[in-house]
C-alpha cells in the first residue's frame, strides 16, 4: 500500500532537487562570468579586445599579452616578494596564534577573559587607523620599503583571528589528552607540539590559508609601506599597472589572472580543510 | 589536579599568550594611540589639546557625512546580498546532490580573487563600449541602450559597486553557513519529520534556530570586513563619480596620502573606528557570553 504522504514527499524532494540545481547553475554563471570574460580578453590581441561588436571567444587565441606583461614589468620579482611575504606571514601568525590559542584554551590565569576580549576587539581595528603612524615608525627604524615591515604588519593583523580560531579548535580537543601527557611526564610545550598540534591540523591549515590569503590579497598596507618597484607585491604591481596599461586590457587582464592564480590553486586544493577548520574552530567556538 | 601544577600553569598560560599580545600592542595599539594624539593636534604639528578642532570640522563636513552614509549603505546592502546568496547556496550545497563538490569549488572562486583584481575585473565588465555587460543585457532586454556607462552614472555607480562587492564577498558567508548546516544533527530533522513537520516547518524550526548563532557571527565578521573594504572601491570607481561612491577607508587613505591632511585624516580614522566598535559590540558581547 502506498501512503499519500510518501508520494508528496517524493514530489517535494524532486522539487527540492530542481530548485537546488537551478540555483547552483545560476550561481555558477554569476561566479564565473567575470573570470571568463577576463580569460577571454587576456587571450586576445589589443586590436581584437577593442573590436566591435565584442567577441566572446577570441578568434585567434594568443599568449602574447602574457608574454608582454611579464617582460614589461618585473612580475617575477613581484611574485617572489608576494610569496615570501605571504608565506612567512602565514607561518608566523599561525605559530604565534596557535600558542596564544593554546594558552587561552588550556590555562586559567588572571586577566584571561580581559585579554581574550582585547584580542577580539583588535580584530575590529581597521588598517587606516594605524597606517599613518605605522608608516612613521617603520621609517624611523629603517624598515620602510622592506618586506620585513610588511610581514610584521600582516602577522599582527592575522593574529587575533588566528588566536581565536585555534582556541576554538583546541577547545574541541578533549583535555584528557593533555593530562595523559602530563602523567607521562611531558612538558606543556611538548604536549602542545607533539600531541595537540597534530590533531589540530585541519584548523591549523585553515588558519595558514586565511593568513596567506590576507597577505596575498592586501593592497592598503603595501601601497602605504612600499614605494620602490623592486619591493612591490603582486597586488601592488597590478594596481600600478592599471595606471600604466590603462588601455591595454589584454595585458591588464593577463596580469590580473596570473595574480589570482596562486590563491585560487591553494584555496581549491585546501578547501576541505578550510570548511572543516571553520566548522570546528570559528563556528562552534 | 595537584596544587603544584596549578601554580605552575598560572605562570605558563600568560607565557603562551605573551608573544601575540606584545605584537598586538606594538603594531596596533601603539600606532592607534599615536593616531588619537595626532587627531588632537593642531595642523602643522605643535602640542595636542582637547579643543577637538578636527572633530568639530568633521561634524560640519558634508563630504564626510556623505561618506558615512555611503559606507553604511555599502555595508548594509553587501551584507544583505551575502546573506541571501550565501544562505541559498549553502542550503543547496547541503543537499548531498551529485556534483555538489564541483559546485562548491566553483562557488568559492570569487573569494580567491584579490580585491584589487576584482575591482579591475568589474571595471572591464562594466566598460561602456568594450565591456561584456552591455552586450549581454542587450541580447536579453531588447532596446537596452548601447554604450551605457554604469560607473560614471550618478545613480548606477553605487549599485554597480555593490554588485561587484556581493560577488566578491558571498563565498565566505556561504562557507560559514555551510559549516553551520553540517553541524546540525540529522536526528533533529528526522524527529521533526516523524512529528509530521513539512519542509517549511523543518526549515523554520530546525534549520534557522540551529543556524542563528552562526548567522550572527558570519554577519558580524562580514560587517567588520565590509566596513573596511578598500582596494575594491579604490580600483573600481576610485570613489567617483565625484564622491558618490567614496567610503571611509578610501577617504582616510586619500586624506593621508593624497591631500596630506594628516591630522584631519586621523580624526576621521578615529571616528570610523569608534563607529565600527559600537556596531560590533553586540558581537563581542555574544562571543563573550559563549565563553
Amino acid at each position: 500500500m502506498k501512503s499519500p504522504g510518501a508520494g508528496s514527499a517524493r514530489q517535494e524532494r524532486r522539487l527540492e532537487v530542481v530548485v537546488s540545481y537551478t540555483l547552483l547553475g545560476l550561481a555558477t554563471i554569476y561566479a564565473l562570468f567575470p573570470v571568463a570574460w577576463m580569460l577571454s580578453t587576456s587571450l586576445k590581441t589589443e586590436a581584437e579586445a577593442f573590436s566591435l561588436p565584442i567577441r566572446w571567444i577570441p578568434e585567434r587565441p594568443t599568449l602574447g599579452a602574457y608574454v608582454e606583461m611579464w617582460t614589461m614589468k618585473p612580475f617575477g620579482i613581484y611574485f617572489y616578494n608576494s610569496t615570501v611575504v605571504s608565506g612567512l606571514t602565514a607561518l608566523l601568525s599561525t605559530a604565534l596564534g596557535a600558542l596564544a590559542g593554546y594558552g587561552f584554551s588550556r590555562f586559567k590565569f588572571r586577566f584571561r577573559t580581559t585579554l581574550m576580549g582585547f584580542f577580539l576587539a583588535t580584530q575590529m581595528i581597521s588598517g587606516v587607523l594605524v597606517i599613518g603612524p605605522y608608516f612613521q615608525i617603520l621609517a624611523a627604524v629603517e624598515l620602510y620599503n622592506t618586506l620585513t615591515g610588511l610581514i610584521i604588519a600582516y602577522v599582527t593583523i592575522c593574529l587575533p583571528f588566528a588566536a581565536w580560531m585555534s582556541k576554538g579548535y583546541f577547545d574541541s580537543i578533549p583535555k584528557e589528552l593533555d593530562e595523559a601527557g602530563l602523567v607521562d611526564g611531558a612538558s606543556r610545550l611538548q604536549i602542545f607540539l607533539r600531541i595537540i598540534m597534530p590533531i589540530a591540523l585541519p584548523g591549523t591549515v585553515a588558519t595558514l590559508l586565511f593568513a596567506f590569503l590576507l597577505a596575498w590579497q592586501d593592497l592598503l598596507w603595501a601601497l602605504c609601506l612600499i614605494s620602490i618597484d623592486e619591493k612591490r607585491t603582486v597586488t601592488l604591481g597590478v594596481a600600478f599597472a592599471v595606471g600604466e596599461f590603462i588601455v591595454k586590457w589584454p595585458m591588464l587582464t593577463a596580469a590580473s589572472l596570473i595574480g589570482s592564480l596562486p590563491t585560487l590553486i591553494l584555496y581549491l586544493a585546501l578547501q576541505r580543510f578550510y570548511v572543516e577548520g571553520l566548522a570546528r574552530g570559528a563556528v562552534k567556538g | 589536579m595537584p596544587t603544584g601544577r596549578t601554580w605552575h600553569d598560572r605562570h605558563l598560560g600568560p607565557l603562551f599568550v605573551l608573544p601575540a599580545t606584545l605584537m598586538l600592542a606594538a603594531v596596533l595599539i601603539f600606532p592607534a594611540a599615536m593616531t588619537l594624539k595626532l587627531s588632537l593636534t593642531h595642523e602643522g604639528g605643535g602640542r595636542w589639546s582637547l579643543a577637538l578642532v578636527h572633530y568639530l570640522k568633521a561634524f560640519r563636513d558634508p563630504v564626510l557625512a556623505q561618506t558615512f552614509r555611503n559606507t553604511f549603505a555599502f555595508v548594509a546592502l553587501s551584507l544583505a546580498g551575502h546573506l541571501l546568496l550565501g544562505l541559498a547556496l549553502a542550503l543547496a550545497l547541503n543537499q548531498a546532490l551529485p556534483g555538489q563538490t564541483f559546485f562548491r569549488l566553483i562557488a568559492l572562486v570569487p573569494w580567491t580573487v584579490p580585491d584589487v583584481i576584482a575591482g579591475i575585473i568589474f571595471r572591464w565588465v562594466f566598460n561602456p563600449i568594450h565591456g561584456c555587460l552591455n552586450p549581454l543585457l542587450q541580447s536579453v532586454i531588447p532596446g537596452f541602450p548601447a554604450n551605457f556607462s554604469w560607473l560614471s552614472s550618478p545613480t548606477l555607480a553605487f549599485p554597480s559597486l555593490i554588485f561587484a562587492n556581493i560577488w566578491r564577498g558571498y563565498p565566505l558567508v556561504m562557507v560559514m553557513l555551510l559549516a553551520g548546516l553540517m553541524a546540525i544533527p540529522r536526528e533533529l530533522y528526522e524527529a521533526a519529520a516523524v512529528d509530521g513537520a513539512g519542509r517549511v516547518k523543518r526549515f523554520l524550526h530546525v534549520t534557522l534556530p540551529g543556524l542563528s548563532t552562526i548567522i550572527l557571527i558570519a554577519l558580524a565578521l562580514d560587517m567588520v570586513w565590509e566596513f573596511r573594504r578598500f582596494a575594491l572601491v579604490l580600483t573600481m570607481t576610485g570613489g567617483g563619480p565625484g564622491t558618490l561612491t567614496e567610503v571611509l577607508s578610501t577617504l582616510v587613505y586619500k586624506s593621508y596620502f593624497q591631500f596630506f591632511t594628516f591630522e584631519y585624516a586621523s580624526a576621521i580614522a578615529i571616528l570610523m573606528s569608534v563607529v565600527l566598535f559600537i556596531l560590533s559590540l553586540p558581537y563581542i558581547v555574544l562571543v563573550g557570553r559563549q565563553q
